[in-house]
């Protein structure tokens, strides 16, 4: 692997998933050498398990973060707010592979829902025709079923389920994708052979991630310099206030000091506020970056719920791929439902054990146990919809709680918003109905998991009052600060991020490699 | 596995908590306690007892809930008049409500949900195969063999595109709009699909 000299100024990527991952790969592309710098450790495909609570134990991001606000996580899981990966290849490790695209609407979704009191809605200063062509690129990188002529997966047994209900209802927009893992042979990896385990790593490496695909073609250019175990603490400035270095921690906790002519930070949206607030300095003292006051603001993690239903025959939803299912029907914006923005209904399962923990967090007792005991013939899916932002929804640092190293652990504050939570109820009902449509004996509504969609914390904006980035993700603030996840996003949509997070850092990465040559950055 | 380890001693004279700690019969409350509290006709007992194991190991780790078990246990006993063992999971939960906001029942019943079901014998009691990458995945045994329903269509729908913003006003005043912003021109029907049909990319 090429070695960077620490003193040597060099683009610095800070986190390895959808964002910083794919930027790493397309900027050594382009010639420029990155240091990559990864928190986790780097696992590889045979270091995956088949064992929920073992891969967790082995992946999750777990060093403490506290909570606080009316949603129901703060008081199940008060320190697990999301449920993120800490390895080489970040979140696209365990992601469920569902890669719809953001409707053409949902970037300005301030003009097309009008105001909605208390959200701070807000225009992207981006278009989906702008992005489009980039929609397409992160499809074929990804590869992407029902797309670029790639074909659909076949129907599990929990999709089937899924669409006959669907068809019950009237829906028409539901297929098996797009989905991220291969239907069939594709950019060298090999077919999906429906192991059912997405949410631990893919260990047949059919799934993309940027563990299999980004990172390994982005060392193979000699180009990048990955450094796993590598946990970003501090991002440090010159006296003119453009960024010049990052300070890290090895895992004995020793400091290391790399020089960077640019930073690109995407650490998912809970990290990277957090390290821009740790950041702070007397040039900057609310933060890095942050003379609009919105760093860590607006935080959104979609609205989401799952309804898991009972029947009187065998399902065995948890073979085959996790969320190769999706319906569309209810993605769009149709006020008459009296809530604004839309949601997918997506297949989803878990095991015995993850259906434990999360099924009814806190529940024991013979109407827990049924639930159990109904697993084989049970079905699930996940309702996930755009959220509405909130500036009083935020990650602040935590005065009085320091992780392993010492540093202040972030604080995340979440209350629904009132169309979240007309929003939920509207899934709820429809995502019933739909079993019982099929036959469904009982059906059970799931409280929302820990955090998988983790937005909005650094928005994008036209103006730099109004936001922390430009429209490729550029700090406002800062010139030589780039923000490369979700955290940009203006607002959540309602699709999965992670198509979108790649598709801007394919962007972001093009602008970068532009304003490198031309010297303007 | 934990519950393997040096643990399995108990602690005696002195260094006891109380005088059941240690002792059979603490097992056995603890087992039962595990039992009513994730009643399961299919499960057998030696799965509860490895639960029952694993919780006791945990408890080894922290002082407090060391304490709290050994107490929790006597006190369930003597809720239960010493017969707690003997109980019913149905004739026992009354008596678990009783203590369900306690430390000691919390502890329990955290340490029990990751624990048990991740028992081999718990998934076969609820029909769950447990790894499967090792066994070639479930390609060739059964993903798709549901076979109580037709066949789905598993391509995305050819017939009218989706309709992606449904105006709430009447046609007539979408491209009109009294609300200025709030509902801008080009909300129709017409409009809507033409951008729907951009989303779907190279398969417009």
């Amino acid at each position: 692997m090429t070695s960077i000299d620490h003193s040597t100024e060099a683009v610095v990527i800070i986190g390895s998933g959808a964002g910083g991952g794919t930027l790493a790969y397309e900027l050594t592309k382009a010639g420029i050498e990155c240091v990559l710098l990864e928190a986790g450790p780097y696992l590889r495909g045979e270091d995956y398990m088949n064992l929920e609570w073992a891969a967790f134990d082995q992946m999750a991001w777990t060093d403490t973060r506290t909570t606080s606000g009316s949603w129901r996580v703060a008081k199940d899981f008060p320190n697990l707010p999301a449920w993120i990966v800490k390895a080489v290849g970040g979140t696209t490790t365990h992601w469920s592979g569902a890669t719809p695209r953001f409707k053409p609407h949902e970037f300005r979704t301030r003009s097309t829902y009008g105001r909605v009191d208390g959200a701070s809605l807000m225009d992207w200063p981006l278009t989906y025709e702008e992005l489009e062509p980039y929609y397409t690129r992160a499809e074929d990188a990804i590869g992407s079923t029902h797309r670029g002529g790639r074909p659909p997966l076949p129907a599990n047994n929990n999709y089937k389920v899924l669409a006959a209900g669907a068809e019950q209802l009237g829906y028409r927009h539901y297929a098996t994708g797009p989905y991220g893992t291969n239907a069939e042979p594709y950019d060298g990896r090999p077919a999906s052979i429906q192991d059912g385990f997405n949410f631990q790593g893919d260990k047949n490496g059919s799934k993309w991630s940027t563990m299999v695909r980004e990172i390994p073609r982005a060392l193979e250019t000699g180009k990048l310099d990955l450094r796993p175990d590598s946990h970003v603490a501090q991002i440090l400035h010159d006296r003119t206030g453009r960024v010049d270095a990052v300070l890290y921690l090895d895992t004995e906790g020793n400091l290391h000091r790399q020089a960077a002519k640019l930073v690109c930070v995407a650490g998912n949206a809970i990290e990277t506020p957090r390290l821009l607030h740790l950041s702070s300095s007397s040039l900057f003292p609310d933060g890095l970056a942050n003379s609009s006051g919105l760093v860590g603001r607006n935080y959104m993690r979609h609205m989401t719920g799952s309804v898991y239903a009972q029947f009187d025959k065998p399902v065995h939803m948890y073979r085959g791929e996790t969320m190769a299912g999706n319906i569309s029907d209810e993605s769009v914006h149709d006020p008459s439902r009296g809530f604004a923005g839309g949601y997918y209904i997506q297949t989803i399962s878990l095991g015995p054990a993850f259906m434990a923990s999360f099924v009814e967090p806190g529940a024991w007792g013979p109407s827990f146990t049924r639930l159990l005991d109904a697993y084989e013939n049970t079905a699930g899916c996940w309702l996930v919809g755009e959220d509405m932002p909130q500036e009083s929804n935020a990650i602040t640092l935590d005065p009085t709680v320091t992780d392993q190293h010492g540093l202040p652990v972030a604080h995340v504050h979440f209350d629904d918003h009132p169309n979240d939570i007309a929003m939920r109820e509207h899934a709820y009902s429809r995502g019933e109905a739909l079993y019982e449509a099929v036959g469904a004996v009982g059906t059970h509504r799931t409280t929302p998991y820990p955090s998988t969609h983790n937005l909005g914390t650094c928005r994008m904006s036209e103006r730099p009052e109004d936001g922390v980035v430009d429209g490729f993700g550029r700090a406002h603030d800062v010139p030589n600060l780039f923000v490369s996840d979700g955290s940009q996003f203006t607002t959540g949509a309602a699709a999965n991020p992670t198509l979108t997070i790649v598709a801007l850092a394919i962007r972001q990465a093009e602008h970068i490699a532009e304003s490198l040559r031309s010297g303007a950055v | 596995m934990q519950w393997e380890g040096d643990a399995m001693s108990a602690p005696s004279g002195d260094e006891a908590v109380n005088e059941i700690e240690g002792t059979d019969e603490a097992e056995a409350t603890l087992t039962a306690l595990i039992k009513a509290a994730f009643p399961h006709e299919r499960v057998p007992d030696s799965a509860y007892r490895r639960a029952a194991d694993t919780v006791r190991c945990a408890a080894e780790e922290s002082a407090w809930m060391r304490v709290k078990l050994a107490h929790g246990l006597d006190s369930l006993e003597a809720l239960a008049h010493g017969r707690f063992t003997e109980l019913s999971p149905e004739e026992a939960l009354p008596l678990l409500l009783r203590i369900q906001h306690t430390t000691f029942f919390g502890f329990v019943r955290q340490t029990v949900v990751v624990s048990l079901y991740e028992d081999e014998e718990v998934w076969e009691a609820v029909g769950y195969e447990g790894p499967s990458f090792e066994k070639g995945g479930y390609l060739h045994r059964g993903f798709d063999d549901l076979d109580w329903l037709p066949d789905p269509r598993i391509e995305e729908y050819d017939g009218d595109p989706l309709v992606e913003v449904v105006s709430d006003l009447p046609r007539a005043a979408t491209t009109k709009s009294v609300r200025g912003a709030a509902v801008p021109a080009g909300q129709s029907r017409a409009r809507a699909g033409r951008t729907g049909r951009g989303t779907k990319g190279q398969q417009a």
